[in-house]
Parts: structure tokens; sequence; C-alpha cells
């Protein structure tokens, strides 16, 4: 009997043991879980934008939950801003009021971020921007919450100023729309140029709409600089270009990132539109450091929609902020202070390195030319070959 | 005392029951509503509220409810009010609930406004979002002069929306029904791409506001009792709810009195209304440039509350949505606006769950509601014309 007890006593010890190492086990695979918000517009006009860009945010958080080197797991709270300022600081306030939520990643249109940074501010968010370029929304501020991965129209004014310089151009004329957007990159485009040694010899504003541009470019003409500039979107773009060629202004014509659409060639045809210029933020996602492996990842996730342009932006502030709660934990104080410390940080992409006002400086600006009717990567283009020549400068 | 009905006796005992009833628990309700989070809650609770209102149309008790607002509204509406205040301070560590709230509120004052034009006078106006907007943009522009007390903002964003329905009057007063709803629709457009082309008014990017303060007191900062601080919003739920208030008695008041009952007569028979005298034109200018500025004055508290504006939050969308509010609620009800207000800004907030697909359920719901209540979720009552003689005394 004695010797029975003992063996059950000891069986139960053993069966405790095994139980508090069982439970020990399961404590280590049953994380704590991390909410992480985000927003676009998800409907309305810009949704595929929107939808892409919560799609790669999903994915973002998929991956890391796969992972079993993750120390949390994540769950997504979407939220739609509609494109609307008000209706994005209702959904601010819901993310940043929330006291599960450790961060999150957020806005695609501008004026929807101008507006909600006060909100994320006042409650101690930490939110990184995954599309609106709008320079204030980081710089206008200084809100410590508030980073952005992709670039604004200063790095692209600044990307672009070096490589014109580089080509050996020297002198600019620039015509832009009156919009916040036209004005603004004049002024960061003029500031970068002079930095780099290059004059403006000419800067004209004209409406957003403007039809006739011969008054400006007859000035442009006798002012023979070797590169034309509009700042403004396509159909403006279109026009000029047009306009340039019936006064036989052969100098380059550069545009800016507005116009970078497939509608510059349906209004040009391929001849004229042929070796025109232009910058854009981030680049097409196979040429990205990550792109083959974010495309795949996306494809094999089978979401309805297409990443668009901004998926691998809110894929990378995804991750950025993910890695953030992995390092200091799910904690808004700690993941703000980790934000100000980001330096070189690996995404898909490129580096990431965030200056005083959360900007991320090295931010990846890519070039395209006109060739056969297509926009084209410079540095792929028969251009940059050799085999092609844009007009020498004067 | 002849008159009276004698099934009614019970009702006449307390006239006001169940209406305090249905007061206490659409509270209670609007609290559970604002604080649910999880899907199943969200769910639980509107199948609960569909259920509710079928059962209460079954079983009569909507008509019960019905005669006890005939009977006693001036009661109910105070308990109703003290309801709202009530509902604001069991919110108040709530940031968000409280700013659904507040926005709640401020959708409910300016489809008050609407409802003069729209229920009363049957104006079409849909450039509702462009009066509120003006409203806001006054808000945001004197915010920026600290010479202007802010609460006389308000008065002067109703000003503003005033002044700019003046050159409006003409083509309204001309033209009758649809054409007079398009020369709103053009205003409406008009204003937006005035705002988006205008560099001093902050363009398509938009502009901030400066917070509401009153008596030195800044309605950003979180009112403080004791050691217990409550959100900032509670400033702002607490003004709008003074706001539509303070509408919702002049409305009811400009109903009651001869100019409603003029309104009343232009709206249902303009040739007829003019035959017996009632100076039609002077009518529907009030109704227009009333409504108009009461549509200001809730935009221009918006505006402070929301602290940033853009052309985007004032399209011809928004202006519909005000008019789906009105419509929603039945033509001319002020009870109806409120409950549809509650709808309209609640549920696609709470749809959100749904993500790209919440607008879609939303406007099938909406449809849903006018195909089973066509003159909308509560109609406008017969006016009673004399109240004491309907209460039996």
């Amino acid at each position: 009997m004695k010797f029975n007890i003992g063996t059950k006593f000891h069986r139960i010890v053993l069966a405790a043991g095994a139980c508090a190492g069982l439970a020990c086990g399961t404590a280590a695979t049953a994380k704590e879980t991390v909410a992480l918000g985000f927003i676009g517009p998800l409907t309305g006009g810009v949704s595929s934008v929107g939808l892409g860009g919560r799609n790669s945010a999903e994915l973002a958080i998929r991956l890391r939950n796969a992972d079993p080197a993750a120390k949390y797991s994540y769950e997504l709270e979407a939220l739609d801003d509609e494109c609307k300022p008000n209706v994005g600081v209702q959904v601010a306030t819901k993310l940043a009021t929330n006291r599960k939520l450790a961060g999150a990643v957020a806005h695609y249109c501008s004026a929807v971020a101008m507006g909600t940074v006060d909100v994320y501010h006042r409650f101690g968010l930490p939110m990184t921007v995954w599309g609106a370029v709008l320079p204030d929304i980081t710089y206008g501020n200084d809100y410590p919450e508030i980073t952005r991965v992709n670039g604004t129209m200063i790095n692209q004014n600044e990307t672009a100023a070096k490589f014109m310089t580089g080509l050996g151009y020297k002198t600019f004329a620039i015509i832009h729309d009156t919009t916040d957007y036209g004005k603004g990159h004049n002024s960061y485009l003029s500031k970068f140029l002079a930095e780099d040694g290059a004059t403006v010899v000419g800067a004209f504003g004209v409406s957003a709409d403007q039809q006739d541009f011969t008054a400006e470019l007859t000035q442009v003409k006798a002012l023979n600089p070797d590169v034309v500039v509009y700042a403004g979107l396509t159909p403006g773009g279109v026009r000029v270009r047009q306009q340039m060629a019936k006064l036989g202004i052969t100098a380059v014509f550069q545009g800016v990132s507005g116009i970078k659409s497939d509608a510059y060639f349906e209004g040009l045809g391929g001849d004229l539109a042929e070796g025109t210029l232009t910058f854009l933020e981030g680049a097409p996602a196979e040429k990205l450091p990550g792109g083959a492996f974010f495309l795949t990842e996306y494809e094999k996730a089978g979401f309805s929609t297409p990443p668009e342009a901004y998926g691998p932006f809110a894929f990378a502030a995804m991750n950025l902020l993910i890695d953030a709660v992995e390092a200091v934990g799910p904690d808004r104080k700690a993941i703000v202070e980790y934000m100000g410390t980001v330096k070189d940080h690996e995404s898909i992409t490129g580096l990431i390195t965030f200056d005083d006002h959360g900007q991320n400086t090295v931010a990846l600006i890519t070039g395209y030319v006109a060739q056969d009717g297509k926009w084209v990567v410079w540095e792929d283009s028969d251009y940059a070959k050799g085999t092609r020549s844009l007009p020498a400068p004067k | 005392m002849t008159d009276l009905p004698i099934s009614s006796t019970a009702a006449a005992a307390r006239p006001w029951a169940a209406g305090a009833a249905v007061i206490v628990t659409a509270g209670v309700y609007a609290w559970a509503l604002l604080m649910a989070e999880e899907t199943w809650q969200v769910t639980g609770l509107l199948v609960l509220a569909v259920a509710a209102v079928l059962a209460a149309l079954k079983t009569g008790f909507a008509r019960r409810l019905h005669q006890d607002w005939a009977a006693s509204e001036p009661r109910l509406n105070r308990l109703a009010f003290a309801a709202l205040i009530v509902l604001i301070f069991a919110l108040s560590d709530a940031h968000f609930a409280l700013l659904m709230v507040a926005t709640t509120l401020l959708y409910f004052t300016a489809a008050m406004g609407l409802n003069i034009q729209f229920g009363f006078a049957g104006m079409a106006n849909f450039a509702g979002a462009a009066f509120f907007g003006a409203g806001a943009y006054t808000a945001a522009v004197l915010g920026t002069v600290t010479a202007v007390p802010p609460l006389l903002t308000l008065a002067i964003g109703g000003a503003v929306a005033l002044v700019l329905s003046l050159p409006l009057l003409l083509p309204i007063l001309r033209t009758t029904g649809h054409y007079a709803a398009v020369v709103t629709i053009a205003f409406g457009v008009l204003f937006r791409t005035f705002l988006e082309v205008n560099e001093i008014l902050g363009g398509p990017q938009g502009l901030m506001v400066a917070p509401m303060r009153l008596f030195g007191w800044d309605f950003n900062s979180a009112p403080v009792i004791g050691s217990y601080e409550m959100s900032f919003y509670v400033n702002y739920a607490l003004l709008a709810a003074a706001l539509a208030g303070l509408v919702f008695v002049l409305v009811r008041r400009l109903e009651r009195s001869w100019i409603g009952l003029h309104m009343d007569a232009v709206r249902l028979d303009e040739t007829a209304a003019a035959c017996f005298g009632v100076p039609v034109a002077r009518i529907k200018l009030t109704a227009f440039l009333l409504g108009n500025a009461i549509l200001g004055v809730s935009g221009a508290l918006y505006g402070m509350m929301i602290s940033f504006i853009a052309p985007a939050s004032f399209t011809f969308s928004d202006s519909l949505l005000l008019v789906s509010i009105v419509l929603l609620g039945g033509l001319g009800s002020l009870w109806g606006s409120a409950v549809a207000a509650a709808i309209v800004v609640l549920l696609p907030e709470k749809l959100q769950l749904l993500q790209e697909y919440r607008f879609l359920l939303f406007s099938i719901l909406v449809m849903l509601v006018l195909l089973f209540r066509p003159d909308g979720i509560l109609p406008r009552p017969l006016r009673t014309f004399f109240a004491s003689r309907r209460a039996g005394k």
C-alpha cells in the first residue's frame, strides 16, 4: 500500500510537473495580441489605391503572424476615411482612443492626413503615413508621433535636380500650375536646381485648366533654356508639349509625378512624347529591393484587388511598425521613441531613415523617360544605354 | 371631458409613461451601441432595434406612444433633452463615442434648418453642405482673428451662410420644384469649385480651424472634476446639445406660428395660398434664409470640433446626405430628423467592419426603410390647432 501510494504520489508530481511544463509551453505559443490600425480610402474615387494599401498592410501582418519567432500576434483594424478630412478625423479619433491599439499606418490623401495629425498627436498614437505626399504632413509640425515612409515632392525634386544637372543641363524654364501641387514643385525644384549650380531663367504660373500656353512659351523660346519643366498634371503637360513643338522649341521636356500616366501618350501620340522625362516617388513594385518577394507573397495571399502603386509602402510601413512593437513592446510612448531612432532600417522599398520630422530621407525616387509610347525606368531605357539621345545642353 | 374616448382613460391617467419609457430605453440603447466594439455586439444591437420596432408596431405600443407624444410633447421633449445630457456624461471619458454624439447632434441641427425649407415650405435645397461649409469656413477664417469671441463666430457663421444665399433668392423665387432644385445644385458645385481655386481659403488642401472658447475656457482642454478627467469632446457635445435644443425650440415655435401655417399653405398649394393673401415670396424667402442660417451655425461649430476642413468635406454627396436625413426621418418631422441623423451618422460608422461594402449595405437599409415607411421613419403628425382640446381639457 505504502509503496502504491508512493508511486501514486510520484505520478501526481510527475503529472503536475508535466502540466506545468505544458502550461509553460502553451503560454509561450499563446502570444499576446497587439492591435494595429490602418486607415485609407476604402470607398469612393481612389478606393483602388486604398484597398491595395489595406491588403498590403494585412499581408505584412499575416506574414508576421505566421513567423514563429514573432513575440506577439497581431491583428489589423482597418478603417475607411473616404478621402474626406472630416471622416478622417472621425476614424483617426476612433483608432487613437482605442487603448488596445499600439500604432497605425494611415492615409493616402494629403488633405485627410493634414486634418488628422493633430488627433494622433493629442492622443499620442504613433502613426506612419503610407501614401500621402504633401511635405507639410511631416514638416508642418513637430509631432514625434508622425512619420512617413514614402517620399514627398521635396525628395522628388531633389532627385530630379541632381539627375538633370548630372546630365549636363544648366538652364531651366518652369511652367507650373497655381495649385499647392504645382507651386510646391516649382519652389522645391528651383531651390534644388540652384543648389546644384543650375539657373532657372524663368518661372510662369498658369491656371490648372489653361488651354493656350503661347504667351508663356513665346517668352520661354526667347529665353532659350536647356530644359522646359511643366509642374502640373497630365492634361496641362500634354498641351504644353504640343504647343512647344508648334513654336519650334527644341529643349528637353521635363514633367513631375503628375504627368506620369498612360493618358500622356493617349493625348500626344508616341512621337511628341518621346524623350519626356519625369520622376515619381517609389518605383515599380518589381524594381523595388524586395519587390519580387512582395509580389509573390501578395499573389499567394489571394487578394481580389492589386496592390497598386502605394501597396509596397503600406507593407513597408506596417512592417516597420511591427518591428517597433517587437523591439520595444506594444507601448505607444516607447514606439514613438523607437520611431525617432529609425536609421537604415531594412524594408522592401529600400532603407528607411527618419529625419527629425519623421520623414524618410532616403525615400526612393525613380526617373522615367518616355520611350516608344511607354514610361520606361531611366536606367533600363535606350537613352541611358546611349542608343538614343536627348537634345544636347546648349 | 365629454369628447374623450373611454378607451384612452388609462393612457390619460399618465399620458407620458410610454413616451418616458421609450426615451429612457433609447438613451440606454444609444449608450450600448456607442460603446459596442465587437462585431457580435453591434450586430446583436442592430437586430434588437429592428425587432423592438417591429414588436412596437405589432402590439399597438407605437400608437400608444404616438398618443402620449401628442398629449404631452413639451414634457417629453424636456425629458429627452435631460436624457441626452445624462448620456453625454455617461460617456464622459469615451472620446470617440462623444465625437459621434456631437456629430449626430450637429447633423440633426443642420437637418432642422433644411426641414424649414424642405418640410415646411416645400423648397428643395440640394446645397445644404455648401451652407454648412460656409459656416465652417467662417469659423476657420475668424479663428485666426483673436479679437472675435468664438461664440459670436457661430452667429457670424450663420450670417455668412445667410448672405451667401442672398444671390440665390431671385432664381429660387422665380423657379419652382425641380428647377429650384437645380439652382441649388449649381450653387453647391460652384461653392466647392470656388473653395478649390481659392488660395486664401486653403485651396483643395483645406484649413485649420481654431477651437471653441467660451468665457476663457478652451474647448480643446479636458474638463476635470476632482481627479476625474473627462474627454474634451464633452465640451463640444454639451454645446452641440444646447444648440440643437435651442434650434429645436425655435423651429417648433416657428412651426406653430402663423409663419409656419403660411409655410404649410405655400407647400401644399402655392396658387391657393396666394389667392388667400399669403405672401408667398416673403414666406419662401424667410424659410430659405432662416434654414441656411441654421445650417451655417451648425457648420461653424462642426468646423471647430473637427478642427480641420477641406472642400472635400462639403461636396454634393454631403448635401445629399443631409437631404436624406430629412427624407428618411419624414418631411417636416423634427423627431424623425433626430432619429434619421443618428442612423445616418452612426450606422456607416458601426458598419466599418464591413470595410469597402459598408455603403452598399447602408444604402440598402435606407431603401428598405423608405420601402416600408414611404413617409419616413416618424412622419410629421397632422397639425394640432388647439392642443388643449386634443388633450381633452
